[in-house]
């Protein structure tokens, strides 16, 4: 059992150095503002956001390495605001490793049994354990120097898993690796998840992780939580123009819009285009009496069709990338650069006249693909 | 071609030649002359001196105040190592610690750095005022209860090493200082945070981060600590001069005596040759080790 609950929780660095030494007024940096959640027993949650958005510092919070300026922490009811991180019975895998470089490998995953007095034998045991799991039995007797970097990350997470902890942080533990071997270690943990049972906490700025991996993910901004979701959730019902954007890659195209509402049914117009959203959307909308306004209309590349019926939205190809079965085209549309997947498995013929550079090229899309956000960047639907 | 790549070759050894040569002069010939003296009778002094062979050292090795002289010596090196490494390693982290605003620590760090900056003469004048029988410590003592007035404290053959050797540590323990603090500051702090969260307490973290982190650099200090001290003359020349009755007569002091006040040249240089060897050993290990860090 172990349950992490922050309320109402903020961070702000106060700067009071920078003051001192130079004569620029102290600018605090609210570096997490008014965060809540509860994290169940045994769930992966996943911070994500851009960089400097605050994920890092929740977590630091959590772990006890950064004192929290307002607000409770509670893991399994217990209010822990002021205990030490040794305390919590937490453990964390740094972005870095964090290795002790003077150890052996077998003595950087043993280091916390040991410092809890684990009988040797043990101790022994518990490490290969770990290292059979991880696959890192070979390397035991080797500095930390003499590992490659996946190594490293293995024996990073295995110092954090061996002693079984109450919750399990992970500060972008990926973000060291290169490309293959980053989706390699991504499925490895989340098949270390069934092995381990323990509650995640994983911070990433990588969406594509925040999806694969996470049971529900928290979306961040400038220190704020922008949406609490499972990832499909997220996908499909994101709960701000923001989340649209940064969930889902390649990233939804926005057009500025106007929302119509004809009795409870709901229109979308852009320039010529008039798309009647699906009766699903049109009763959600209706329901909360949304009126006709000035929208942002977003569409996910893949729900976006290239076309040629009358009244489509004409652009022209800038960038055509071949990825195998798909092409991403990025078509030129007034200001914009609106991106589409066109699948093209197997009929590579059929599509190849649009695929063109320079091509000039008409597109449109249904009711069901279409998110209508208001002035403000809410979603209208939520 | 083959004229040129010989000159390639050759540049660097010239570009060290002028130091090798000045080293060899000034360094290297004095230590082979030493090495001569020590097996001939009244070098220096007698124009003809004669080949004694092993006598000089039969009499340096049988003479009571060389040997009293090696254990101030040993004590005096082993203390001063001890405590200057303690002191070091207190003070650095003092500096280190974020307790302190950064402008605090910079004065700090000035304030502890002073002892280095001042020659061996200005140290020992100024601890010789403070030591003085009507000086600050006999004043403090007597305001606390704590002695009589008038200790002599240099001049008691029972209490001078001691206070030469407190002398020298609070005289040479910034240099040690500065060195642990750029090896404090080369930790890197994810180590602590990743110990604080395996469960470390701060002695805990001191004990198998720090220390551990420390240790090259440790080691080399000592090994410096040990030669540096060994050889150490003017403060405690100016302090002392040896006495009273040799009781603050390091080697390096036994050694000026019998060359310079005594005119043994040979019997010193006896003595200086077994100062050589000690150096020499330490000097292996302490170039050992440095190939050690490099490899490392
Ligand atoms: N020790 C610190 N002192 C001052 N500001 C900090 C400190 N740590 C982080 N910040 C600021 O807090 C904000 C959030 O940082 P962080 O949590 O590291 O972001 P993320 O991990 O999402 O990239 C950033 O604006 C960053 O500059
Ligand atoms: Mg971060």
């Amino acid at each position: 059992m172990a349950t992490v609950e922050l309320k109402h929780i903020s961070k702000v660095f106060s700067n009071a150095e920078k003051k001192a030494n130079k004569n620029i007024p102290a600018e605090a940096t609210h570096a997490v503002s008014d965060f809540n959640l509860k994290i169940a027993d045994k769930e992966f949650v996943v911070l994500v956001g851009p960089s400097g958005c605050g994920k890092s510092t929740t977590l630091r919070m959590i772990a006890g390495l950064e004192e929290i300026t307002d607000g409770e922490l509670y893991i399994d009811d217990v209010q822990v605001n002021d205990m030490e991180p040794k305390d919590r019975d937490i453990a964390m895998v740094f972005q870095n490793y964090a290795l002790y470089p003077h150890m052996t490998v077998f003595d950087n995953i043993a280091f916390p049994l040991k410092l809890r007095k684990t009988p040797k034998e043990e101790i022994k045991k518990r490490v290969e354990e770990v290292a059979q799991i991880l696959d890192i039995t070979e390397y035991l007797k080797r500095k930390p120097k003499k590992l490659s970097g996946g190594q490293r990350q293995r024996v990073a997470i295995g110092r954090a898993i061996v002693r079984e902890p109450k919750v399990l942080l992970m500060d972008e533990p990926l973000s060291n690796l290169d490309a293959k071997l980053r989706n390699q270690m991504r499925a490895e943990i989340i098949a270390l998840r069934d092995k381990i049972n323990t509650t995640f906490v994983y911070v990433t700025h990588d969406q594509t992780e925040a999806m694969t991996l996470g049971d529900r993910i928290v979306i961040m901004k400038d220190g704020f939580i922008q949406q609490v979701a499972s990832p499909q959730d997220a996908f499909d019902h994101p709960a701000n123009i923001f989340v649209a954007g940064f969930i889902g890659a390649p990233a939804m195209n926005f057009f500025p819009a106007k929302l119509e509402r004809v009795g409870d049914e709901y229109y979308v117009q852009v320039e010529k285009l008039r798309v009647k959203l699906a009766d699903e959307k049109c009763a959600k909308l209706a329901a909360k009496n949304v009126a006709s306004q000035d929208i942002t209309l977003g569409v996910r590349p893949s729900h976006i069709r290239v076309d040629q019926g009358g009244d489509e939205l004409q652009g022209t190809i800038e960038v055509s990338e071949m990825m195998g079965t798909e092409v991403h085209l990025h078509v030129k549309h007034n200001d914009n650069v609106v991106v589409i997947i066109v699948p093209v498995a197997g009929s590579y013929e059929k599509y190849s006249k649009y695929l063109k550079h320079d091509q000039k090229v008409g597109f449109s899309f249904d009711g069901e693909a279409c998110h209508v956000f208001d002035a403000e960047g809410k979603n209208l639907e939520a | 071609m083959k004229n040129n790549k010989l000159k390639r070759n050759a540049m660097p050894y010239l570009y060290i030649a002028p130091t090798v040569i000045l080293m060899a002069g000034l360094l290297i010939t004095p230590i082979v002359q030493v090495i001569r003296y020590s097996f001939y009778d009244n070098a220096f002094v007698k124009k003809n001196p004669l080949p004694v062979g092993w006598l000089n050292y039969q009499k340096v090795l049988t003479d009571p105040v060389f040997w009293q002289s090696v254990r101030e010596t040993i004590f005096f090196v082993i203390v001063s190592i001890v405590g200057h490494i303690v002191m070091a390693l207190i003070f650095a982290h003092l500096l280190n610690t974020t307790m302190f605003k950064q402008r605090t620590k910079t004065v700090a760090r000035i304030i502890y750095i002073l002892p280095w900056i001042f020659t061996a003469t200005v140290i020992s004048v100024m601890w010789k005022l403070f030591f003085q029988p009507a000086g600050v410590m006999n004043y403090l003592l007597g305001f606390v209860g704590l002695a009589t007035k008038n200790t002599e404290w240099f001049s008691n053959k029972d209490i001078a090493l001691y206070v030469v050797t407190y002398i020298n540590l609070w005289s040479g323990y910034p240099f040690y200082m500065i060195s642990v603090l750029a090896g404090l500051q080369g930790i890197s702090p994810d180590l602590y945070e990743s110990a604080a969260i395996d469960g470390a307490t701060s002695f805990k973290s001191f004990r198998f981060i720090t220390l551990p982190q420390l240790k090259p650099i440790l080691l080399s200090l000592v090994m410096l600590d040990f030669v540096w001290t060994l050889k150490t003359f003017a403060i405690v020349w100016t302090l002392t001069a040896g006495g009273p009755m040799h009781a603050t007569e390091i080697i390096s002091l036994y050694i000026y005596r019998t060359a310079f006040m005594e005119n043994h040249f040979s019997l010193a240089s006896a003595a200086a040759v077994f100062l050589l060897i000690v150096c020499g050993i330490v000097a292996v290990f302490y170039t050992r080790q440095q190939f050690k860090i490099q490899e490392d």
